[in-house]
């Protein structure tokens, strides 16, 4: 193995927990507070609002229903809009995060689903305020699913960004398309699958100790 | 302290109304311990949730310490929550909090500082005797002791007034005495009123001052718990007196019970004893007058109030003559008595 190659698996590899991380923060920054609210809003929760639950709920399911690759091309004018540019790294972060949002609402709003109905009931009881029950009692109690919804996002940004670089993203998706199945090079090709599955594997070790360090019931 | 006017609710379910509660009106006065007793699906949970509004009834009045709870607004709805203590069937407590936090909670709820959380919370676990579990979660925890958690839990804003929604059903008989003596002991102590919701005529007849008894939606009955068990009017309020006695034929009894008299069997007497009964020494009497022996297979007698009541089984024994009227003696004392066979 070339020092050249080690250098562009090295970048690529960097490129793509960039692209995996700072996406799923991002995805969460939007798709945290519009699944605790799927939540919320629904009948019999304590701020059933019908109407607005069922256009989140449209909302959410159209953008789960557009392929990520088509996306990524769809947004390109908003890319453009927002970052600059609609190629390399930062670029594909827009996409990412957006198309990571409503996948990690449904994680979320899942995860608050299985709580037991009474933990609510006796916050209302002693007297909490909505903000209170979603910050006090629903988050920390829905943590170590929570921590679980996180692990299974960051694995699919990972497959996620490596489409991406199909189209010029960056990451290791973009050397293994381009050295790999364009330049038809075996062992890059090969390197890309094995840094990808470890990168894997340690996200999903991470989140498993985390969840279970987090979870005392 | 705690009154309900007229209060309905009714439920949409689909396409038809269910209605919950018809009509119910209670007053629990200061100090007092109420309970009502019902079979599941009578609509006492509903009843327990409307009181701290955590189900709006449809229509009726709620007041709690003098204040019409259903004309308050959320935020101030929140705050007069903190006077109303509840504890549930199944714990509720926070799995992701210690002991010592979930007791905490209802105190950060509040906003009082730290430094007063602390001595406030140890204090309440001192009093649940629970001061050396301070810092293990729920999950390690006994039943009876996640109930005392979630008793010091809700006393730690000093309710005036403690709801309890089937408080020991999920709770075995011995930690359910200690858990009503807990109750009892906070109701004496701190004079708070407690309303409670049961389906066991045990948490009555121990705890109660005042019984009232649910049954689809309506209460059919109410008074003072000795009333109650001294006469009560309705079949369902019988049953449910008559279930908390258990009354057994041992197995011996069992294999040589017979139908019919022979001529030189002894007839097993079951004798029933309620408020209407005779507070008079009548077996002795009868005994006397009537030149018969008893022999008590087995008796279970209790006190509710003022009521001495209870089941008992006799074999009788003596003048064979005199049986019928020594069993007629006893019905004239309001002792309900039958003969269930012969040994």
């Amino acid at each position: 193995m070339s020092d050249s190659l080690i250098d562009l698996l090295l970048k690529g590899t960097w490129e793509t927990i960039v692209m995996t991380f700072v996406s799923g923060f991002f995805g969460f920054l939007l798709g945290l507070p519009t699944g605790i609210l799927l939540f919320l809003t629904r009948k019999n929760q304590i701020l059933e609002q019908p109407v607005l639950n069922r256009i989140l709920s449209v909302l959410v399911n159209v953008f789960r229903s557009i392929p990520f690759i088509i996306l990524i091309v769809w947004m390109i004018p908003f890319t453009r809009a927002l970052v600059g540019t609609s190629i390399g790294v930062s670029a594909a972060l827009v996409p990412l995060s957006i198309g990571a949002a409503p996948f990690i609402a449904r994680l979320v709003e899942n995860s608050l689903l299985s709580l037991p109905s009474g933990l609510i009931e006796a916050a209302r009881a002693l007297g909490a305020t909505p903000f209170q029950i979603v910050y006090k009692v629903l988050l920390p109690e829905a943590l170590p699913s929570l921590i679980n919804a996180a692990s299974i996002t960051l694995i699919t940004l990972v497959g996620y960004s490596a489409m991406g670089g199909a189209v010029g993203a960056g990451g290791l998706g973009q050397v293994g398309y381009q050295y790999g199945y364009i330049g038809y090079d075996a062992v890059t090709m090969n390197s890309v699958l094995g840094l990808l599955v470890v990168l894997v594997f340690l996200i999903q070790f991470a989140g498993d100790k985390l969840s279970k360090r987090f979870d005392h019931r | 302290m705690i009154e309900l006017k007229n209060v309905t609710k009714t439920f949409h379910q689909k396409d038809r109304i269910v209605t919950a509660l018809s009509d119910v009106s209670l007053r629990v006065p200061q100090g007092k311990v109420f309970g009502v007793i019902g079979t599941s699906g009578a609509g006492k949970s509903t009843l327990i949730r409307c009181v701290n509004l955590l189900e709006r009834p449809t229509s009726g009045e709620i007041i709690v310490d003098g204040k019409a709870l259903m004309q308050l607004s959320n935020a101030e709805l929140a705050i007069e929550r903190r006077q109303i203590g509840m504890i549930f069937q199944h714990f509720n407590l926070l799995s992701s909090r210690t002991v010592f936090e979930n007791v905490a909670f209802p105190l950060e709820l509040a906003g009082t500082p730290k430094a007063e959380i602390k001595t406030r919370v140890l204090e309440l676990l001192q009093l649940v005797g629970l001061a050396e579990k301070a810092n293990d979660y729920p999950a390690s925890l006994s039943g009876g002791q996640k109930q005392r958690v979630a008793i010091a839990r809700t006393l730690a804003n000093n309710p005036k007034v403690l709801l309890c929604d089937e408080a020991t059903s999920a709770l075995d008989p011995a930690t359910t005495r200690s858990i009503l003596n807990l109750l009892k002991d906070i109701n004496k102590r701190l004079n708070i009123t407690v309303l409670l919701i049961t389906h066991q005529m045990e948490v009555v007849k121990s705890i109660c001052d005042e019984v009232a008894v649910i049954s689809h939606g309506k209460l059919i009955e109410q008074g003072s718990v000795g009333d109650i068990f001294a006469d009560p009017k309705q079949e369902l309020t019988r049953e449910f007196i008559s279930s908390s006695l258990h009354i057994e034929i041992p197995s011996v009894y069992q294999e040589r019970l017979q139908n019919n008299d022979n001529g030189n069997l002894n007839p097993l007497l079951k004798l029933e004893m309620t408020g209407k009964s005779v507070n008079e020494p009548v077996i002795s009497e009868v005994s006397r007058l009537f030149d018969t022996d008893f022999k008590i297979v087995s008796a279970q007698m209790d006190q509710a109030g003022e009521v001495n009541f209870g089941v008992m089984l006799i074999e009788l024994s003596g003048k064979r003559e005199n049986y019928d009227a020594a069993i007629q003696y006893f019905n004239s004392k309001h002792i309900k008595t039958e003969i269930i066979g012969y040994v």
